[in-house]
């Protein structure tokens, strides 16, 4: 009894513990999707499963649990493609947030299970004709996102219907969608551009942007095609939206590069600059957005001016781009490389602005590197001397690459400006002097290129010459601080090639005193020297035999460096060695070669004379510190960013010998546009908003704006046959909007009272007051 | 000139979200992160790593590409770009990508983005074209069509078993139009939501500005300049047309707009004209330019610093001496910072502090900390008064033989209810809408400054 008692007690007990179990997670379940989606994310694997069943569910949540679960898994990088044919069902879903899902889901996965997308087409077909912009356009997106060549057609015809919506954003999907056409079937090219001219003179500067995107995807080379456009874009183009700005004012750059004259600079001394009028208004149109608070419409300005514009409005652009420096670490980075380049060719616009190229230590490596090289760039009579200091005190840095640059920069001084001399030469003199190796060898290196053009382009100028050789003979006191081989290397060398001295002062008949030294000590530590290191010596006791052959200790020294260079374990050292020695054979009693005793008599003997000439003479060619290239890119681009060839296909157009006929721009409508960006902008205003209108341009009504469209449309149907027709959809379409014409017309009158208003205003002057107090809440007054 | 793709990666390099990348190899995105996290460890100090990454030639790939990353949050977001991409473009995409997902969750951190990871997503399909253009970035009107997570819509949503969502649910009649899909695309301007409704109408302003400077070793300024910033945060209805106006408007030299600001009335007449967003953003930016810009324009540098410092073999020592300069404001959250070097070991100061009226109370000397990681000395002094000076004397260990200490001390401040340009509002008019408004201006000052010893 007792023991079956037990047992149903035991069973009870457990299968109480499954349903509390059970119930728990249950609840916990309902828990985590109060808290967030953050477990959704995090979510085992055992979840996975129940995913098919929750699409198939009927219940929303499920649906959109199981959605959310899957773009969760999309974002591991897991493949779910095997949940297409569920998700597609739900591609109708009454439930907004499900379907955005699924759109995501369907564009990732559509290109792998064309057949099952095909199952979704009907369903966008049917939401382009829903009553909310919202959802044409995204059903626009996700139907041409879909990458099945089976349904060119039907997404043609969609971006066709979509480009003459009445929603400006659904246009905008139109021109957005085009692209993606073109990029699945290229035969539908002629069809997609005539969609794209038609876009193209939208009277809303919303879709303008994407129509330019449209435009550079479709047929970038038909630039004929925006002639008739021209200086309505140019108009509008304050009113694009930012990321339209920068697409449509690279398209005007080129346009007006291929089609429009040079501005022609002349000699004179006034040199006045002829523009021509319809560049005249792109550069006109493009200034003010250099107020851009977007970086990238700053920069897409900066070349519309600087590749298109004549000299005088290179000034413009400085300010701007020295304010983007300030925006973000990243940006500064960008932007430096783009304002080394305009350097390169102006150097004059920012060579005033030299403070604002000063390192920081909070700057990036990259940074500080390109900061240095605009300060070369810029360096001129009147900013060399704060800019010398300033390259000093980089040489002090932490970083041994900005160290390397600075130095590099500081030897390019003298170059440029051979008056710096004196002061390059002590500074360098004295970073030889602290104790960081990098500091040190990067001098010496820098130093020995500059004694060597000293000492070969100046030889005539005794006064400058004397203070080379000082610093070679300083650098030979000091060969045992260097360690660095490179370092070592050259100032070995330097010491060899410049130690000659004319009559018999010093201790050693014709060579400086300093020398010998050196040749004591490097032969000291021969053994244990870096390659590079060791040719030099063998050089030095070579040159220093062929000066002072008589000298007895030179004489064994150099025996001693030449019996340690026969049996190095490098080749070109032992070559060398073998060269020198045969070289000298003749000259010196003290230097001898073993093996030529027998073999070698026969060979040409030099005289001493000779034998200085093949070692010293001549060596002393002029070696240009080079300027870091900034390459053939163009501002902007990518390839000029990392200095490599990026393989772009973006190329600067060449200036035509004379632009083409300005008349072929010549619109009719031209004046009436002045009007068109206010009233497109205002035309779906809601009934509930403000009666006073917003305008984007001021601009002033033209009271001739229908006579003119049909002038034009008469322009078109007599010379244009495939423009004109389209012209005349347009035409179409604009009586349509008659009524929103009209609209526009009672704006522009309150437009003209705006102004009396504001001084009705004017009378209850409401004073803002700074607080000075509080500075925990905002001072709010009320009135 | 456009963007491949964007991938979000939490703190430790591993991918959170990324865009589709439909077009690519499958291996694209993954080339780019793995960039990144190589270029991120090669690098001994973080701010080293250069914000373009030069990206190789994958396979069955020719072409080379570029990754741009910012840092957010402790996260790294990623822009993926080739051929003739601007990577300006790609850093202003992220820029903007980034501030709405400040307005949409607050803060931005791995955390938050793992909870609203299906926002993320709907976000980056709506401001990232598949094509690799950026669109909708204006928060204004992205909150239209995606609709931000608030606790309600979570409750609402946990709550309402498997009914119909409170969205379908409230429009009913046939027509799929959720909650967003009614009001989308409705507004004129582009910027601004149409329609709103408060029924408290507040706008505030906040002049931000902050001064980078550099000191040289002789204590002379090299260069100095102060950026400002109007912050805005409108709370208005209906679509309310302001007219502000300055009673020194010439301090703002270099400005940069946000779209809604009428440029030509700002060149012709030196007023801000704009229908304003609904909600927080910048309204300008601008440069101070001080009155008599002598041939630099360098604004004077608030605080005086001097430092001393020995270095020795396998040590150094150290004096410093901080002051303010202004005589009205106090300075708050002064942090000093020195990078001792990669071989740095250790470091011993001792603070003190005279005549600042505060005594020794509450932290008032200041504290300092050695941070064993990144090699810096850091020295704070929470309020530095008006008058009296501050000082750390110390000295610090070093594994090489040469210390190298970096060559300058990088001091931050903050100055509350301050501005350097002392920018001054006239006036605020409201035209277009007849209810009264409350409006409020505040300034305040920060300062980054480098001063080489």
């Amino acid at each position: 009894m007792d023991s079956i008692n037990l047992n149903a007690f035991a069973e009870n007990a457990s299968r109480l513990g499954l349903r509390i179990q059970e119930s728990i997670s249950e609840h916990t379940r309902d828990l985590n999707i109060t808290r967030g989606a953050g477990n959704i994310f995090d979510m085992a694997d055992d979840k996975v499963k129940n995913i098919g069943k929750q699409l198939d569910s009927s219940s929303d949540r499920e649906k959109l649990d199981a959605m959310k679960r899957l773009i969760a898994l999309i974002s591991k990088g897991r493949n779910v493609s095997n949940y297409f044919p569920q998700v597609v069902k739900n591609v109708a879903s009454q439930n907004l947030e499900i379907r955005k899902l699924v759109y995501i889901y369907l564009l990732r996965y559509a290109e792998q299970e064309p057949d099952l997308a095909l199952l979704s087409i009907n369903t966008f077909q049917k939401d382009l004709a829903d009553p909310s912009p919202l959802i044409r356009a995204m059903a626009l997106r996700v139907l041409s996102g879909i990458k099945v060549p089976m349904i060119t057609s039907v997404v043609v015809l969609a971006i066709k219907k979509c480009a003459a919506d009445t929603s400006p954003y659904v246009r905008k999907a139109s021109a957005l969608a085009i692209p993606k056409c073109y990029e699945l079937d290229s035969s539908q090219q002629p069809t997609l551009i005539t969609v794209i001219q038609s876009l193209l003179c939208d009277r809303s500067p919303l879709s303008i942007g994407s129509a330019v995107t449209a435009f550079e995807a479709v047929c970038p080379t038909r630039l004929d095609l925006l002639h008739l456009q021209y200086r309505r874009l140019c108009r509008i183009l304050v009113d694009v939206d930012e990321w339209g700005q920068v697409d449509l004012s690279n398209l005007l750059m080129r346009y007006a590069r291929t089609m429009l004259p040079k501005p022609i600079v002349s000699q004179d001394q006034d040199s006045n600059e002829e523009v021509d009028p319809d560049l005249q208004l792109l550069l006109s149109s493009a200034e003010p957005l250099l107020q851009s608070r977007n970086p990238a419409v700053v920069l897409a300005v900066t070349r519309v001016i600087y590749y298109c514009g004549p000299p005088s409005y290179g000034a413009k652009i400085v300010k701007p781009l020295l304010r983007l420096l300030g925006m973000s670490k990243a940006i500064e980075r960008v932007t430096l490389v783009y304002i080394h380049k305009i350097v390169r060719f102006y150097p004059i616009l920012f060579s005033s602005h030299y403070m604002r190229f000063f390192l920081r230590s909070e700057d990036a490596r990259e940074v500080k590197k390109s900061k240095i090289q605009l300060l070369m760039g810029i360096t001129t009579l009147d900013n060399y001397q704060a800019i010398l200091r300033e390259l000093i005190d980089a040489a002090e840095d932490v970083d041994d690459e900005v160290v390397g640059s600075a130095i590099h920069a500081i030897g390019f001084c003298v170059q440029l400006l051979p008056s710096t001399t004196p002061q390059c030469l002590s500074a360098l003199t004295s970073l030889i002097k602290t104790k960081h190796d990098i500091v040190v060898s990067k001098a010496v290196v820098v130093l020995k290129s500059l004694v060597q053009n000293q000492l070969s382009s100046s030889a005539t100028n005794t006064e400058v010459l004397q203070s080379p050789i000082s610093i070679v003979s300083q650098l030979a006191k000091r060969v045992d601080d260097i360690r660095h081989f490179e370092a070592k290397a050259c100032v070995i060398w330097l010491v060899g090639q410049y130690c000659a001295t004319q009559g018999g002062s010093g201790v050693v008949e014709g060579v400086a005193d300093w020398a010998p030294d050196v040749l004591r000590k490097s032969a000291k530590t021969f053994a244990s020297e870096n390659v590079t290191v060791k040719l030099q010596v063998l050089s030095l006791a070579a040159k220093l035999v062929a000066l002072s052959p008589a000298h007895k200790t030179i004489g064994q020294i150099s025996q001693y460096v030449f019996d340690l260079g026969r049996y190095d374990m490098n080749y070109d050292v032992r070559d060398r060695r073998r060269m020198l020695v045969a070289l000298l054979s003749g000259i010196s009693e003290y230097v001898t070669d073993e093996d030529s005793d027998a073999t070698s008599q026969g060979g040409i003997v030099l005289r001493r004379e000779q034998v200085i000439r093949v070692l010293i003479d001549g060596k002393a060619g002029v070696l240009e510190i080079e300027r870091p290239d900034v390459g053939q890119h163009l501002i902007g681009s990518l390839s000029l960013v990392t200095g490599k060839d990026m393989q772009g296909d973006e190329i600067l157009p060449e200036w035509l010998e004379s632009g083409i006929d300005p008349s072929l721009r010549q619109v009719e409508e031209e004046t009436t546009i002045k009007v068109e960006a206010p009233r497109a902008i205002s035309s779906h205003r809601p009934s509930n908003s403000a009666p006073t209108p917003v305008v984007l341009t001021e601009a002033s009504a033209h009271p001739q704006e229908k006579k003119d469209w049909r002038n034009l449309d008469d322009f078109y149907a007599e010379n244009e046959e495939e423009g004109g027709q389209e012209q005349s959809e347009e035409e179409e379409s604009d009586e349509e909007d008659e009524e929103e014409s009209g609209d526009s017309e009672d704006e522009d009158e309150e437009l003209g009272t705006e102004d009396s208003e504001e001084t009705e205003d004017g009378e209850s002057e409401d004073h803002l007051e700074h607080d000075s107090s509080n500075h925990v809440n905002h001072t709010v007054e009320s009135i | 000139m456009a963007i491949d793709g964007l991938i979000i990666l939490d703190s430790t390099g591993r991918p959170i979200i990324q865009s589709g990348y439909t077009s690519y190899p499958p291996g694209y995105p993954i080339l780019h992160v793995d960039a990144l996290n190589t270029e991120l460890s090669k690098c001994a100090r973080a701010k080293d790593v250069d914000p373009v990454i030069y990206v190789g030639p994958g396979i069955g790939d020719l072409r080379g590409s570029a990754c741009c990353h910012v840092e957010v949050g402790g996260m790294r977001i990623l822009a993926s770009v080739s051929r003739d991409a601007d990577p300006l473009v790609a850093f202003a995409f992220l820029q903007a990508f980034v501030d709405v997902l400040v307005d949409y969750f607050g803060t931005v951190n791995a955390a938050t983005l793992k909870d609203n990871f299906d926002t993320v997503y709907q976000l980056l399909e709506e401001t990232l074209d598949s094509s690799g253009h950026p669109l909708t970035t204006s928060p204004n009107a992205l909150r239209d069509i995606v609709l931000p997570p608030s606790l309600i819509t979570k409750l609402i949503a946990s709550i309402a078993p498997s009914g119909p969502s409170p969205a379908s649910g409230r429009t009913g009649a046939g027509s799929l139009a959720g909650a967003g899909a009614g009001a989308a695309f409705a507004s004129p301007i582009p910027w601004r939501k149409a329609g709103v409704r408060h029924n408290h109408n507040e706008i505030l302003f906040d002049v931000v500005e902050d001064m980078c400077a550099t000191i040289g070793r002789n204590g002379a300024t090299l260069s100095s300049l102060v950026w400002g910033k109007i912050e805005c945060n409108a709370k208005l209805s209906g679509t309310p047309d302001l007219t502000m106006t300055f009673t020194n408007p010439t301090v703002m030299t270099n400005c940069a707009f946000h779209p809604c600001v009428r440029l030509q009335r700002w060149s012709r007449d030196k007023v801000f004209s704009f229908v304003p967003p609904d909600g927080q953003f910048v309204i300008a930016e601008y440069q101070y330019g001080p009155p008599h810009g002598a041939l630099s324009g360098n604004v004077p540098v608030p605080i005086a610093f001097k430092a001393n410092v020995t270095t020795d073999e396998n040590e150094g020592s150290f004096t410093l001496t901080i002051s303010s300069k202004l005589s009205t404001k106090p300075m708050e959250n002064v942090i000093i910072e020195h990078y001792l070097g990669e071989d740095s070991t250790g470091a011993q100061c001792s603070t003190s502090s005279s005549g600042t009226g505060l005594g020794t109370v509450g932290g008032a000397e200041g504290s300092w900390m050695y941070d064993h990681h990144k090699h810096v000395l850091r020295w704070e002094i929470p309020n530095l008064t008006t008058s009296g000076s501050w000082s750390l004397r110390g000295s610090w260990t070093s594994k090489s033989k040469t210390p190298r200490p970096d060559r300058t001390y990088s001091i931050k401040f903050d100055i509350p209810s301050y501005t350097f340009s002392a920018l001054k509002v006239d006036q605020l008019r409201l035209s277009s809408e007849a209810y009264k408004m409350y409006k409020g201006v505040r300034g305040r000052s920060k300062g980054s400054i480098e001063w080489r010893w």
